[in-house]
């Protein structure tokens, strides 16, 4: 694509403006921006066309209306599973969204800068370790916090949930065992948190300081400042954290399919085992025949497409969020507040919510510090040099073909999705008319990517994918469809760090004579680089929590006998492997394997958080200079 | 003049600010500091009731920094720091038993860029009686029908009360950020160049309210445009890198300055 000099005969660089070159360089960026429209159409059309059968023998309706799901009696409505996806997810809305918008207050408001240790001892040591302590900038710690939440595999909540959250519950079951709704409600919420403490930060800080500050001159106490007019101001962002929240809990699999008890009955309690749409999926498709018109499989199609309707039903819902205030200056300042202020007559209601704030943010902490200590404190004492590293087979797996697996996957989405998304985006920022319908669309379609559940990808991945790649799975597959679950990510990163990119420095480089096309890539991308190696890294957690979207597409097999070397076999990832030491448990792969293989996941977490944090610091301190 | 509110939840309180005095607000010996940096040095000055004082000078002089002070605005500023004394109706507003909203209560302020809350016009003006517990429908109703005469807006607004706020004019916005300031009943209105954001005509409008004001509030204005603190304030104090040059009559320091600074700067010549 190097189109723009060139050398003439004489020997001075002539500039090369070829119209026919820099069309065709735009029309390549237009079909990436395209894909995600494909996407988004291939996926629900494959899928309505895989449980055509089911709806043909049962009737669309009896199948969304009817309460009975007996496979051996071919009995296959879908009504009961539908409520329990609509229960569980409402009730980890109310867990879930409480705690993570009062935390966004939390930090947003009240959470300090850093500690104010005082030592004045003489002891040295002491006094450096003050020194440091203080020295902590405890908002970013916050936020990390929230971003490490956010980055844990799903399966891990998924045991969090069964050993300890169900342990907690267990008493107040008649039964003891703790599973079901009660259960999946609370692992969901922990599991969507992050998403709405985080978007609901956004929203709050892009309220005008002004507001605040009015406020305050009013005569209003902080607190009071904050509730009675910071926070409404917010509403609709923190309504679209609820709805992205939502659309977590929905699409959530794993977790819930490990504390939800799996069976096929109405909620009657908060410990009667339940089934939702997901976990219907991820429980009965490998008892589904091959056939296209299995009634088993073709009924599991249509649950995930059900599922898909209930999911663009909540995205499409975001649109509806009344934009009625746009924040032009917000602000992350809202602090001070003199130690020694005294109000007399304090508002009691936005002091408890104040108190509620610093509450769940406590418990937040508190909650992620459990998870690590239980993983760590299970975990470490199963890890071994044979058991990450070793050969694997049936009475000795190792996570070696499991590592290898996962970084096939990582690879090869990368791969796809990386040019294409980027593609798609310099389509958006740098072609297309900003504002444009064409714009609005595409983006409309990226954003309905991002929000379909994973396990739908899976079946997606399943239908397309595997049939494409020898009618199997393979970890082909499972990188291909990775790779759709990744594009909406890179392609809204990358979009964001485009347009940060100063305008200046493309007319310096178009003053120059350069093309478009050269400026792009000279200029333009060079810069956006840290916004883009920051959604490769997000995107590659992603790929290593996921499960859902893997278990009928790569596959679930654990040993090597020289296959997992070969991309075109299946082979489970890590993710995948630590889901089924609960799924396919024998004497040799269960719990104890699974808290290993969490260890090495949590640290793999660690690790991507710790390299994202680095390179936003970096750019952060060169915004500075 | 008086309506319920002062009645209501505030009574107790409102005591312990006295404005029956001649002076609303006293400023001895005030040093402050944000951090390092010393924004005012030593600043002496009597603030009179039912006058208008400007306070003029050029950017960064200090001159809002000081207006902040007289609401404890400045509590916000990290690292701020505040010597000397300040006192508003006779009372030490640095004393550490200061009830902050007490004193926002009786010192009303308007910023710079209009700030209206996103809520109706009503809910505006109303908010902040509600803050001290009116709750009366009624009783709000007449309060914000009273504010909104006062910022002579009753005419205009009456009939978009449930509009949005956000929906008016800049100068309406103004205007109806110091109906919500007045409906609290403050003594002293603070105003931090109010009309820098705004066109002539809206300037014209508010000038002319403050001019009405004067009757139930003391104002303190502080202004970029001097002949805004010429046209309206009857005490003009000058400002120059955080220390207060010259203080006095405005027609006297437009007319012959005692200060050659206070002369350059009104003659255009510097700032």
């Amino acid at each position: 694509m190097d189109n723009t000099l060139q050398k003439t005969q004489n020997g001075k660089r002539r500039i090369n403006v070829s119209k026919g070159k820099e069309k065709t360089v735009g029309a390549l960026f237009f079909v990436c921006a395209g894909l995600s429209v494909v996407a988004v159409f291939g996926i629900i059309a494959y899928i309505l066309y895989a449980s055509v059968p089911a709806f043909r023998e049962y009737g669309f309706f009896q199948m969304l209306f009817g309460a009975k799901w007996n496979t051996e009696r071919g009995e296959y409505g879908l009504l009961t599973m539908l409520v329990n996806t609509l229960v569980v997810t409402f009730g980890a809305l109310l867990i879930g969204g409480t705690i993570g918008v009062f935390t966004a207050i939390f930090l947003v408001f009240w959470c300090p800068d850093r500690f104010h240790l005082r030592y004045e001892g003489k002891n040295r040591a002491l006094r450096r370790i003050a020194r440091a302590v203080n020295a902590i900038n405890l908002r970013t710690v916050f936020d990390q916090v929230i971003k490490l939440l956010s980055g844990i595999p799903s399966v891990i909540f998924g045991y969090f949930g069964v050993s300890v959250i169900c342990a907690m519950i267990k008493g107040m079951d008649v039964y003891g065992i703790g599973k079901g709704p009660l259960a999946s409600a609370l692992v969901l919420a922990i599991m969507i948190v992050p998403t709405i403490a985080s978007l609901s930060k956004n929203a709050l800080e892009a309220v005008p300081q002004s507001y605040f500050e009015g406020a305050l001159a009013l005569g209003n106490t902080k607190a009071q400042a904050v509730f009675r007019v910071v926070f409404p101001a917010a509403r609709s962002g923190v309504v679209s954290a609820l709805i992205l929240g939502v659309g977590r809990a929905v699409g959530e699999t794993m977790a819930v399919a490990m504390v939800s008890g799996g069976r096929v009955f109405f909620p009657e309690g908060l410990f009667t085992p339940v089934r939702t749409l997901t976990t219907n999926i991820a429980i009965e498709f490998a008892d589904a025949g091959h056939a296209w018109d299995d009634p088993l499989r073709s009924a599991l199609f249509a649950s995930g497409f059900v599922l898909l309707l209930l999911a663009l039903v909540v995205n499409l819902s975001l649109n509806l969020v009344p934009k009625e205030y746009k924040g032009k200056k917000g602000t992350k300042q809202l602090r001070g507040q003199g130690g020694e202020a005294v109000y007399r007559k304090k508002g009691l209601v936005p002091e408890i919510l104040k108190y509620a704030a610093f509450f769940m943010a406590a418990l937040v902490v508190a909650v992620l510090i459990s998870i690590i200590l239980f993983i760590l404190i299970n975990g470490i004492p199963h890890l071994s040099w044979s058991f990450l590293f070793g050969p694997s087979d049936f009475s000795h797996p190792s996570l070696l073909p499991a590592f290898i697996s996962t970084g096939y996957v990582i690879l090869i989405s990368l791969a796809i999705a990386l040019p294409v998304g980027i593609g798609a985006a310099i389509f958006l920022v740098e072609y297309a008319k900003p504002g444009s319908k064409l714009v609005k669309v595409i983006r409309t379609f990226v954003d309905t990517l991002a929000g379909v559940p994973s396990i739908v990808f899976g079946l997606f991945g399943n239908l397309f994918f595997c049939k494409i790649f020898g009618d199997t799975y393979s970890v082909v597959a499972g990188s291909f469809t990775m790779a759709l679950i990744i594009l909406p990510t890179i392609i809204r990163s990358t979009e964001e760090s485009l347009i940060a990119v100063p305008a200046s420095l493309r007319e310096a480089s178009y003053g120059l004579g350069a093309g478009k096309a050269r400026t792009i890539f000279k200029v333009v991308l060079p810069s956006a680089f840290p916004g883009i190696a920051t959604a490769a890294i997000l995107a590659i957690g992603r790929i290593v929590g996921e499960s859902a979207a893997l278990i009928y597409t790569s596959g679930m097999l654990v040993t090597t006998e020289g296959s997992a070397v070969n991309p075109m076999n299946m082979g489970a990832t890590l993710t995948v492997f630590l889901y089924m030491c609960w799924a396919e448990p024998n004497s040799y792969l269960g719990f104890n394997q699974a808290y290993a293989t969490a260890v090495v996941l949590l640290l793999c977490t660690l690790i991507l958080n710790f390299a994202v944090y680095l390179i936003q610091r970096r750019v952060q301190k060169k915004q500075k200079r | 003049m008086k309506d319920r509110i002062t009645e209501t939840g505030a009574k107790n309180r409102l005591d312990r600010f006295d404005f029956t005095g001649e002076t609303a607000v006293r400023v001895e010996g005030v040093d402050l500091y944000y951090g390092d940096f010393q924004a005012l040095k030593k600043i002496d000055m009597t603030v009179k009731k039912h006058e208008i004082t400007a306070m003029i000078g050029p950017s960064g002089c200090g001159k809002s920094t000081l207006l902040k002070t007289l609401n404890r605005m400045n509590d916000l500023v990290e690292g701020c720091r505040v010597e000397g004394k300040i006192t508003v109706g006779g009372r030490d507003i640095y004393a550490k038993d200061t009830d902050l909203s007490a004193l926002r209560k009786n010192v009303g302020m308007v910023f710079q860029k209009p700030n209206p809350f996103p809520m109706s016009v009503y809910d505006n003006v109303a908010y902040a009686p509600r803050t001290f517990g009116v709750k009366k429908k009624d009783l709000l109703d007449e309060i914000v029908e009273r504010s909104l005469k006062q910022a002579a807006m009753w005419d205009e607004l009456k009939d978009r009360l449930k509009k949005s706020a956000l929906g008016l004019s800049g100068g309406q916005q103004q205007r109806l950020c110091i109906a919500r300031a007045l409906s609290v009943r403050p003594q002293v209105l603070l105003m931090d160049e109010p009309t820098s954001a705004l066109d002539p005509i809206s300037t014209g409008k508010i000038e002319e309210l403050c001019e009405e004001l004067k009757q139930d509030v003391t104002i303190v204005i502080v202004t970029h445009n001097m002949q805004q603190a010429a046209r309206i304030s009857d005490k003009t104090g000058f400002f120059l890198l955080g220390e207060l040059i010259e203080f006095g009559e405005t027609e006297e320091m437009f007319t012959s300055p005692k200060r050659p600074e206070t002369e350059r700067y009104i003659t255009g010549r510097f700032g």
